[in-house]
């Protein structure tokens, strides 16, 4: 009784840490969505992508540039990488996976060049959170405030973006590009656009986090694909996916629910190591679901021959 | 209105595959044209259609439309201009996308996209008199997704899709070959119907002779890459299966059981 009394105590206790975390990450999260679920183009670009935005902000934090305008130069930082890999696939007809991790790689030495060391404390530099006047220490409020509405805003535009003529066309192109491209769409130009945007997301919360834990570290995307994918799973088991409200609503659900999970496995006394085995695993079951549904079940059949 | 010069294109080009698709075709498609397009495989009918469509670049020769030289242009620019139906129903739709979605992409085919609603008032209602004229109550189903409809349903959705806009010039590759004759006969008639009310310039492929007889205003037979025979005007009102099946080199199974 004592140890559960003793989990439940430590999670509720980092509940708010998590829930600002978890906001902050969501943004990871729709960078994997749009690319998969929008596009179809499963793409790797964000492991690579949030440290490029956490390094890109951390150095000019350091210089002494303005927490926003920081966060503005790492979404754009993010467009260009997304734009690469995008590009790289369409012109040298290479898999969207292997561009993912070609791109991905290739940051990995950028981001060290950005930063000229691995990692950078920007402790004490203004953030964005410093904004929210409420703040008390311990309880993250102004993270999950600005993180918050943030991700408002991001889900506002994004559902109004995809029910305009250009977002249509984009979600034409993930769902049929021979289709979209027959009716005058312009392929190469939404794909571009779209997984440019997709790391540019992931890039900001990359920022976000720099300005949240206060140091930049090239290290900080280890890892950081498989928790989003498993955010992304979480989320769209949870809301669905059927429509265009329901998909771009997942990666916030998913993020929000997943992390706390995680908290709560940790809370629980499993050890940190584990984490990323359990999350594979997790992932792992999540795809597999379908097929093992189909292989299992020649149901539908049975039920047709009684018919 | 269609004007193809001298169109070539090989396809593994010195190797031991080689394989000329098309060998110097030349064709013209007067405004209004029906041409019914006939040809064993591999015949190059559909490289001629997709050389039309941009999908196929030319290693030589000229595709003009409207008089305006396209050869160079990529298939999402000449979308402007002409609209195609698949043969295969999956191709020509977004399956993931809803029947209004789908019309709306279609719509907007020839105009520039903008960052204004996509899907109003005005369009549904639009679009839920276009579906009506098929008959196959598509007009109620606006909200559902395309993977849901049969295969009929989703190469009639196609077809109205394509014909909306009046585009200068129709491609039409096989779009009945996938169906069962039912549905086949429904979307044939709505297809001849939408031609003439529309008075769209019109390219069929097809493999059914009796539709080659019955439809269009000439008749163009392919072989082994090239314009084979022409029958036009009097000449098309009196050909008879028969007639044009004596003009196959070879002679498939397919064919004969479309006699």
């Amino acid at each position: 009784m004592g140890f559960i009394q003793d989990v439940l105590t430590s999670f509720v206790a980092i509940m708010p840490v998590t829930l600002a975390q978890s906001l902050i990450l969501a943004f990871v999260v729709l960078g994997i969505m749009i690319p998969f679920r929008m596009l179809n183009f499963p793409d790797l670009t964000s492991e690579g992508a949030f440290p490029l935005g956490g390094c890109v902000c951390g150095v000019l934090l350091a210089a002494g540039v303005s927490p926003l305008t920081c966060i503005v130069v790492a979404f754009a930082a993010g467009f260009a990488a997304g734009c690469c890999t995008a590009f790289i696939h369409l012109r040298f007809r290479i898999h969207t996976l292997l561009a993912g991790i070609l791109m991905m790689t290739m940051l990995y030495s950028i981001n060290l060049r950005i930063m000229g060391k691995s990692n950078l404390s920007v402790f004490g530099s203004p953030t964005v959170f410093d904004w929210v006047p409420f703040a008390r220490p311990g309880f993250p409020a102004s993270k999950i405030v600005v993180a918050g509405l943030l991700a408002l805003i991001a889900f506002a535009a994004l559902y109004m973006f995809f029910r305009t003529e250009k977002g249509t066309a984009v979600r034409a192109v993930g769902a049929n590009p021979d289709m979209a491209e027959a009716q005058g769409i312009n392929v190469w130009a939404a794909t571009i656009g779209g997984v440019g945007l997709a790391s540019a997301f992931s890039a900001s919360s990359g920022a976000l986090m720099v300005q949240s834990q206060g140091f930049a570290d090239v290290n900080m995307g280890l890892g950081i694909l498989i928790n989003g994918l498993a955010a992304l799973m979480i989320g769209e088991a949870v809301v669905g996916k059927q429509t265009v409200s329901r998909q771009l609503l997942a990666p916030f659900a998913g993020a929000i629910i997943y992390y706390q999970l995680v908290s709560f496995c940790l809370a629980a006394g499993m050890p940190p190591p584990d984490l990323k085995l359990a999350t594979g695993l997790f992932v792992l079951a999540m795809l597999a679901l379908p097929s093992l549904k189909r292989s299992r079940g020649p149901a539908p059949a049975r039920e047709a021959i009684r018919e | 209105m269609l004007d193809i010069r001298s169109a070539r294109k090989v396809f593994y080009k010195g190797q031991a595959d080689e394989k000329v698709a098309l060998d110097g075709l030349s064709l013209s498609l007067a405004t209004g044209e029906f041409g019914i397009v006939i040809g064993s495989n591999g015949a190059g009918k559909s490289s001629m259609l997709n050389a039309i469509s941009g999908a196929l670049g030319l290693d030589s020769g000229k595709i003009l439309i409207n008089g305006a030289d396209v050869t160079a242009m990529p298939v999402h620019k000449r979308a402007t201009r002409l609209a195609r139906v698949f043969q295969d129903p999956m191709r020509g739709t977004a399956a993931s996308m809803t029947v209004a979605e789908n019309m709306l992409l279609a719509d907007l085919r020839s105009q520039k996209r903008t960052l204004r609603q996509g899907l109003n008032a005005t369009r549904l209602a639009s679009y839920k008199e276009r579906l009506s004229i098929l008959g196959l109550g598509l007009e109620n189903r606006l909200d559902t997704r395309v993977d849901l409809l049969s295969g009929g349903q989703r190469q009639s959705l196609s077809l109205i899709m394509a014909v909306g806009g009046s585009p200068d010039l129709l491609l039409l590759d096989e779009h009945t070959a996938a169906l069962d004759p039912r549905t086949a006969e429904i979307v044939m008639q709505a297809t001849v119907r939408a031609v003439n009310a529309l008075k769209l310039t019109t390219l069929m492929v097809t493999h059914n002779m009796q539709h080659a007889v019955d439809y269009g205003s000439r008749v163009i037979m392919l072989d082994a890459g090239r314009v084979l025979l022409e029958v036009t005007g009097e000449e098309k009102a009196r050909v008879t299966v028969i007639d044009l099946i004596g003009h196959f080199s070879i002679k498939t199974d397919r064919m004969l059981l479309a006699s």
